[in-house]
């Protein structure tokens, strides 16, 4: 796949994780062999989205925390074209894997988790550093069992509209004060997010939960959720106080930490001022070679045309992978030609993901993440992504790569892109092929094996004239 | 000959040669191994590996014609006897792993491309790759834009400009956009062979809380190892 094999001393392995504007792999240390995780951010994104300055101040100060609940920072080194965050590997997981599939933790497994991440906020609120997207995908589990908080500090990379509207679960856990368009308090936001992920761990599903999303919205608006009966009065008592839907008369951190339910059984943890001897010359190093004048330089066009081996690159035979996958667990993927050019072609992915219910989310120029817009309790996280590549100036092919999850939405995008594809009535033989090849497609998954079906023509294709 | 029929013998059976020779350790040959045997008796139980069983292994079916798996297969196939055995296995995917280095990528890429295998890549492979990829892909592309997205490439390539791609020629082309010209030339899961089978005990040092960790010493690795190549005929 082309992947940077190493960045300094670290070799990279796999995507551990996923998001918006980064990914994180895991990585080892080639000189003492300890694993890491890097969030690699594509330094084209951070410039497009004018968050060079937010994001490279919240780098410094993530830098400087350091508390045993939160996932530390060892370095940041840059390359021309990405950011990579060297982090502190935590090999138990994530939170979300504990409490899936409807499971509650007993309460004083709970009540140790909660004290670790209120613990957590005391320290980086103190030191002025929010998290702002607090959910269980972004607490982590050591291998004692230990909470490590992750991406503090890094809400820069995450649009405002993003939290509320597309993220998978996000809308169950953020504050009403957010469902705002002005501007609201870190430390209320955040205080309110634990109380949801409280509420979860002592219950087994959200306290707010509905499939319209609307719906949802009013929910978090009014605080409008019911305890299951074996909450005991003092959990109620303090979920209440913290699913306070007015900010200033929300509870506060100090005061959590005096609650007699969280008092129980109670350990503080030492946690050290700033460190004086951290370095942040790398993170300036790192940010300080993105160019600000790097919009306006023009790409020469030809440049963004495929060239042969690009285009047989894509060869799904060329894949071996398939020798280690089970053919039901590769990812499902598709090609689609596309008579017109670059950008309306990614006006007709748009459209028809809009048609069959899909979110857009725009990668960068030439590739589009979508997902379902129905919130789920328990989302599956499945996603599709189309990658548009330009052939000529009315010529494009459109990758169409989906993750785990419902089969259905894939084949009804498919269907719809190939109907918009057609609209133009003089290039019939294109929405005929668009269309077998997602029946074809269809029939590969039906039929539960890949045989493709035999062309009896063995001529070379016939040469095709565009208008 | 003698002498090289003991030499193949010892290449083929030692683990510790091929971890030397590749980019994987000991308990990941073992791993290795165990997906060998699979798809070595998936059609016929011999000891190697077809192309119809590799076809199956790619594709699910043994039937399904690609030029692209024959040049695959082919390259796999170092010593041109028509199959597999588990050393030229091993030593083929080691290309395909996360840490081989992008030259040695480029390299193998430039030989499967090199459909004539005279050396170096001319107009005609690339375009018959093109067709079998539209072929493959339902894709149309009149013959027109064909010619000029070759036309594009060989500008971009064929830095001496004498009408074919050699392999110093190639080898800078990738170097300049190598995400692309490579992102088959990795097997992500290579990485992480060992966890990936739970059958297998780890014989690394590094402790993996997802993994059993292995007690055993390392030399009785080795020798189930060598109880396992018993099935593995020689040439």
């Amino acid at each position: 796949m082309g992947l940077v094999k190493k960045i300094g001393k670290y070799q990279l392995g796999r995507t551990i994780g996923e998001g918006t504007f980064s990914k994180v792999k895991l990585a080892v240390n080639g000189n003492n062999g300890q694993k890491v995780a890097i969030k690699v951010i594509d330094k084209h994104m951070v410039l497009e989205n004018n968050l060079k300055n937010q994001v490279k101040r919240e780098i410094r100060t993530m830098k400087l925390l350091h508390h045993p609940n939160i996932v530390r920072i060892h370095e940041v080194i840059g390359t021309k074209t990405k950011i990579y965050i060297v982090m502190e590997y935590v090999s138990g997981g994530q939170l979300l894997d504990k409490i899936s599939y409807g499971e509650k933790l007993n309460a004083c497994e709970a009540r140790k988790l909660f004290q670790q991440l209120i613990d957590a906020l005391k320290y980086c609120h103190n030191k002025g550093v929010y998290h702002r997207d607090l959910k269980p995908e972004n607490l982590l589990l050591d291998s004692k069992g230990n909470l490590k908080v992750s991406d503090f500090g890094l809400s820069a990379l995450q649009k405002h509209n993003d939290v509320l509207n597309t993220r998978c679960g996000s809308p169950g856990y953020v504050a009403p004060e957010l469902l705002l368009s002005k501007g609201y308090d870190g430390a209320a936001a955040d205080v309110w997010s634990c109380g949801v992920i409280l509420f979860e761990l002592l219950a087994g599903y959200l306290p707010f939960n509905d499939r319209n999303l609307m719906n949802l919205y009013g929910k978090i608006w009014k605080a409008e959720y019911r305890c299951p009966p074996w909450f005991t009065q003092n959990q109620k008592k303090l979920i209440a106080k913290i699913l306070e839907p007015r900010p200033v008369k929300r509870i506060t951190i100090p005061d959590i930490v005096e609650d007699e339910w969280f008092q129980t059984d109670y350990k503080p943890v030492f946690a050290s001022e700033f460190d004086q001897n951290i370095n942040l010359d790398d993170v300036d190093v790192a940010f300080n070679s993105i160019k600000e004048n790097i919009r306006e330089s023009t790409i020469p066009k030809s440049s963004s045309f495929i060239n042969a081996f690009q285009l047989i690159a894509m060869s799904q035979d060329l894949d071996l992978s398939g020798l280690f996958e089970e053919q039901d667990e590769k990812k499902q993927r598709t090609r689609l030609g596309s008579k017109h050019t670059i950008n309306e072609t990614i006006e007709k992915i748009e459209a028809a993901a809009t048609d069959v219910g899909l979110s857009i989310e725009k990668m960068n120029n030439f590739k589009i993440k979508m997902q379902p817009k129905q919130i789920m309790t328990r989302c599956s996280r499945s996603y599709l992504s189309a990658q548009v590549i330009e052939v000529a100036p009315t010529h494009c092919v459109i990758e169409i790569s989906k993750s785990t999850g419902d089969l259905r939405v894939y084949h009804k995008f498919c269907e719809s892109l190939s109907n918009l594809l057609k609209q133009k009535p003089d290039v019939p033989s294109q929405s005929q092929d668009s269309v077998d090849l997602c029946a074809a497609e269809r029939k590969k998954q039906d039929a539960g094996c890949y045989e493709e079906p035999k062309s009896e023509d063995s001529k070379p294709l016939p040469g095709y004239k565009s208008a | 000959m003698g002498c090289c029929c003991t030499k193949q013998r010892v290449d083929q059976k030692d683990p510790a040669v091929l971890a030397s020779q590749t980019y994987f350790n000991l308990s990941e040959i073992e791993a290795l191994y165990d997906l060998f045997k699979k798809l070595s008796s998936s059609i016929i139980d011999d000891g190697v590996i077809s192309k119809e069983e590799f076809q199956l292994g790619l594709f699910g079916s043994s039937e399904k014609r690609s030029l692209f798996a024959d040049r695959v297969f082919e390259l796999f196939d170092s010593k041109n006897n028509g199959v597999i055995e588990f050393g030229e296995f091993v030593q083929a995917l080691s290309v395909f792993h996360p840490a081989a280095p992008q030259t040695q990528k480029a390299d193998f890429a430039f030989r499967l491309y090199d459909i004539c295998q005279r050396g170096f890549i001319q107009r005609h492979e690339v375009r018959e790759m093109i067709l079998a990829l539209l072929n493959e892909s339902n894709l149309v592309l009149s013959h027109e834009i064909i010619e000029v997205i070759i036309d594009k490439t060989f500008e971009e390539a064929d830095s001496k400009g004498d009408g074919r791609i050699d392999p110093e020629e190639w080898q800078e082309f990738v170097a300049r956009n190598p995400s692309l010209l490579l992102r088959n030339m990795t097997i992500p899961y290579l990485k992480d062979l060992t966890t990936q089978f739970h059958s297998f005990k780890l014989t690394s040092g590094i402790e993996d809380c997802t993994s059993r960790s292995s007690t055993s010493p390392e030399k009785d690795n080795i020798l189930e190892l060598k109880d396992n190549f018993n099935g593995v005929s020689i040439n």
